[in-house]
């Protein structure tokens, strides 16, 4: 691709998830000087350095913490975030304790040397993956139903719903992930996707990636058990087509199944989940009336 | 009304939610009462006891979205366990047999 690439990380004086967060932009710019690291302090004062290598790079940002100030440094400037690495999935990961002080042992140096090596590796392992053909939205028959302003759609047949309000439909012995009209309206717009690695074997029930709103942040339950063979990278630059286009090109990941004949027994067909989802509905109506009367 | 009300009569997977043991437990020789979990959980699972030793609490365990463990990530200190998934998916399974 050639595209260069800029690294912002949380300013890392917080909290110890925030020091993991710098050092590791500091290792990444070691192993690659080609990779420029932009100063959020710096970038928050609003200087003018940054602009021309923000617009011209990929954007990767590191996040210490759910307040997410590298993330929301970005938004605010209206620009597309490339990658987003996020401290605590990555301590999880690598079994890394980050404990309550702000400086960092010998031990986690040693450990964030190793995932910036991982980090650039999958960088490049990212550009060019095949992906399988999006589904044809237009093709799909709908349940309906509208609250408010909104109107909420459950395809008629062909999908499988958990009540975690997440969707998987058939390929053979494939099958796409993505969540429901349901669950992308009540996040709101979403602005962020964060994927699981390729070649990820995950449980039935276990969570394949989250996406984030400007409200919230939310996980995908996958339906079923299965190996991550595919990514929808499309979404890093256009997340709002989970918004726009739930059921078709709004698919997140996909999955080879591992046990899917056993698993369907806990999962809905469209219309049980059509009816699931009418009285969720009416649920949050009634959660927002009471709301209204205190 | 108490946002308990709803766990009475809510199911998951036609499974009385009260019957499925999911839910955060504090670890309190972790937590450090950064109250991130609380912050994030739109659900209303935490509450805040500003003076009273534990100052964070599990205050209504059955509002917890089955088989979401969000709120975990939010946590530094790692102080939240979260049952095992397999478990309670064969418990889930376990229990809607019984009821057949």
């Amino acid at each position: 691709m050639g595209e260069k690439i800029c690294i912002l990380p949380c300013n890392g004086l917080d909290k110890s998830l925030g020091v993991i967060a710098r050092q590791l932009a500091l290792e990444i710019i070691k192993k690659n000087p080609t990779i420029e690291l932009i100063c959020p302090v710096l970038l928050n004062t609003g200087d003018q350095i940054y602009e021309n290598l923000l617009k011209e790079s990929k954007i990767y940002v590191i996040d210490g913490c759910m307040t997410r100030c590298a993330t929301k440094l970005i938004d605010k400037k209206g620009l597309q975030i490339k990658n987003r690495i996020f401290v605590p999935d990555i301590t999880k990961k690598y079994n890394i304790k980050p404990g309550k002080e702000l400086q960092l042992e010998d031990e986690t140096f040693k450990r964030i040397e190793g995932i910036a090596s991982d980090i650039i590796e999958s960088s490049k392992e990212s550009e060019g993956l095949e992906i399988p053909q999006a589904l044809k939205s237009e093709e799909i028959e709908y349940f309906k139903v509208k609250m408010d302003k909104f109107k909420f759609r459950v395809p008629k047949q062909g999908y499988f719903f958990n009540e975690n309000d997440c969707w998987i439909k058939l390929q053979g012995n494939k099958g796409l992930l993505g969540i429901t009209d349901y669950l992308q309206t009540k996040a709101g717009d979403i602005m962020l996707v964060e994927f699981p690695e390729l070649g990820l074997e995950l449980e039935q029930f276990d969570e394949a990636g989250t996406f984030e709103s400007t409200k919230t942040v939310l996980p995908l339950i996958s339906p079923c058990s299965g190996k991550i063979t595919a990514l929808n990278k499309v979404l890093e630059n256009a997340p709002e087509l989970i918004n726009q286009d739930p059921y078709g090109k709004g698919w997140f990941v996909e999955l080879e199944l591992k046990n899917f004949e056993e698993e369907k027994e806990l999962l809905l067909n469209g219309s049980a989940y059509f009816e699931l989802m009418k009285k969720k509905l009416e649920k949050d109506q009634k959660e927002r009336e009471r709301g209204d009367e205190k | 009304m108490s946002e308990e009300f709803n766990a009475e009569t809510e199911t998951f997977m036609g499974v009385p939610r009260k019957k499925i043991p999911w839910y955060p437990i504090i670890n309190y020789s972790k937590c450090n009462y950064c109250m991130e979990c609380d912050k994030f959980c739109p659900h209303k699972v935490y509450e805040r006891r500003e003076n009273e030793e534990k100052k964070l609490i599990i205050k209504n365990p059955y509002n917890c979205v089955v088989f979401c463990r969000a709120c975990a990530k939010t946590c530094a200190p790692d102080a939240l366990l979260f049952p095992d998934k397999r478990e309670i998916t064969k418990l889930i399974k376990q229990i809607r047999a019984e009821s057949e």
